[in-house]
């Protein structure tokens, strides 16, 4: 069964503020000692990383369509 | 001759025959690739690392052998140089990467580097890229960007800009390079070369240090089709070695080549890769297509989507590879790498995880395609080489990021791992462009048959810097 994604995804594009709360979030979580002075750029990407992961999740897929890499065991 | 001109470089073909026949020796062949990069590439920039004794060492062995009556292979005393992220034994494996020159030297080369001389040719050096491999532009903050011969102020591409600077400049007759976005056929653009970005899985990736395991492709960068096509079947073959290779026999393609594309099915993309970009990128796929007799078109559906979800995989598979290092020396990135990193590490597995299952989707409507045509020809880059250090490019009258934006018309297609061959074509006086000649998986013959043609029409050219 195919259940049909929310279109437009509601939270995406993200808007600056989201995008600076999902850095401060985060980077504490994996533990990067980002300088101050690199916030602004690295939202900048976590926004255009969230653009394009919008194209993908607005597109609707099958549940029955596998990830494309297969493990040889 | 026991030279060769140093006004007019040979090929690797050239060179080899040469030395086979004994009109040139490879000691002499190697000498005169490396007169050529210490003359030429304090201004170009494109080598990071010159292994003159190693060569010299192995040319003199390629002439006793010679002179001994063995037979030479079929690369013989061709000079080549590789990307800094292929191993070198007695390097460390740099990759751009201020961090991995405090690595141990590589204590044997490359799986690729191995195969090239074990067909005789000759490793001279290592060649300036992007940090990791992350960027289409050439740049590098801890090397210098690498330099456009056809005009040093201009981009060479990436991330394998060494790679075309040193081929558009006439230092070295072959290099190789890695594609994971582009950065075979961005380069292949920008610089005027060739440029063969294998099926996914074709070639062994052993010995290379890696950017995104499911994306990362490995290739070889030439100044004729012919010199693609004997590096090519010099590399093919299994390797237990990388996990990744797909299992299959080599396929050579010498003998081939020349074949011609009359009886080819091929088709102009259109849609996406028909806007986007400057009226010159489309001007040289016509061209292509018009001396390849070529005049219907295709829609590779939901290219926009494919290239979104490239970016995503890309994002997070690399923010994962290098999470240890961001944790404890993020101040030695390049800046301009480190920030699209760390943002890596905040996306959710679960965008990865629809993008991976976007993949499959897509590939499945890619490859229907190919039953109706054998051979798509789209645009290589949406612009030609912006200036070094240049932010933006405009697009459709769209001022967008130039880093991330230089491979809108090629990840959509190293996304599904299908063959291309890079084919530089002159459109009017500007700086060089080229054509993605994309095949079906495993048909890198019919690519390259492809380009060979358009080679032989006078369309697909090499430009060597004057």
């Amino acid at each position: 069964m195919t259940i049909p994604p929310p279109s437009p995804t509601p939270a995406l594009p993200l808007d600056d503020a989201t995008a600076g709360a999902v850095v401060d979030a985060m980077i504490p979580l994996v533990g990067i000692p980002m300088a101050p002075e690199w916030r602004e750029t690295v939202i900048a990407n976590v926004k255009a990383t969230a653009a394009a992961a919008r194209l993908v999740l607005d597109f609707p897929l099958d549940d029955a369509v596998e990830p494309a890499p297969v493990f040889r065991a | 001759m026991r030279t060769s001109d140093l006004s007019a470089p040979m090929t690797a073909a050239g060179i080899a025959a040469a030395v086979a026949a004994g009109r040139l020796t490879a000691t002499a062949a190697v000498e005169t690739a490396l007169a050529q990069i210490a003359a030429l590439d304090p201004a170009v920039n494109a080598f990071t690392d010159v292994t003159a004794a190693r060569a010299r060492a192995r040319a003199a062995a390629i002439d006793a052998r010679l002179a001994a009556g063995e037979t030479p292979g079929p690369l013989a005393g061709v000079p080549f140089a590789v990307k800094n992220l292929f191993d070198v034994e007695g390097l460390p494996t740099r990759a751009g990467a201020k961090i991995n020159r405090e690595r141990a030297p590589a204590e044997r080369d490359g799986a690729l580097v191995r195969r090239l001389e074990a067909a005789g040719a000759v490793l001279v050096g290592a060649l300036n890229m992007g940090e990791y491999a992350y960027d289409f532009t050439g740049e590098n903050a801890h090397d210098g960007p690498s330099r456009n011969p056809h005009d040093r102020e201009r981009m060479s591409g990436g991330s394998s800009g060494g790679s075309g600077a040193a081929l558009a400049a006439g230092m070295v007759p072959l290099t190789l390079g890695s594609d994971t976005n582009g950065s075979i056929r961005v380069p292949s653009a920008f610089c005027g070369t060739f440029g063969l970005k294998p099926t996914f899985g074709r070639l062994s990736r052993a010995g290379s240090y890696p950017f995104v395991a499911s994306f990362d492709h490995l290739g070889p960068l030439a100044r004729s089709v012919v010199d693609l096509g004997l590096a090519y079947d010099a590399m093919q073959g299994e390797d237990p070695d990388d996990p990744w290779q797909t299992p299959r026999p080599a396929e050579p393609v010498a003998g081939t080549l020349a074949r011609g594309a009359a009886s080819l099915r091929i088709a102009v993309a259109g849609g996406y890769f028909a806007r986007g970009g400057e009226p010159d990128c489309f001007a040289a796929v016509r061209l292509a297509a018009e001396a390849l007799g070529a005049t219907r078109s295709v829609e590779i559906p939901e290219a926009a989507r494919a290239r979104a979800a490239a970016y995503v995989i890309t994002a997070s598979e690399a923010a994962g590879l290098h999470l240890d290092r961001l944790r404890v020396r993020p101040a030695d990135y390049d800046p301009a790498v480190r920030d699209r990193l760390i943002a890596g590490t905040t996306i959710p597995a679960a965008w990865v995880h629809r993008a991976q299952r976007f993949r499959r989707w897509y590939r499945e409507r890619v490859l229907a395609l190919f039953d109706e045509v054998d051979v798509i020809l789209a645009p290589c880059t949406p612009c030609r080489a912006p200036r070094i250090g240049q932010a933006t490019i405009e697009l459709d009258g769209v001022t967008v990021p130039a880093r991330p934006n230089i491979g809108v018309f090629t990840q959509p297609i190293s996304f599904i791992g299908l063959p291309v061959a890079a084919v530089p074509v002159r459109v009017g006086e500007g700086l060089p462009l080229a054509v993605q000649v994309i095949a079906a998986p495993w048909r890198e013959d019919l690519a390259l048959r492809v380009a060979a043609s358009l080679e032989a029409a006078g369309v697909g050219a090499a430009q060597v810097a004057g």
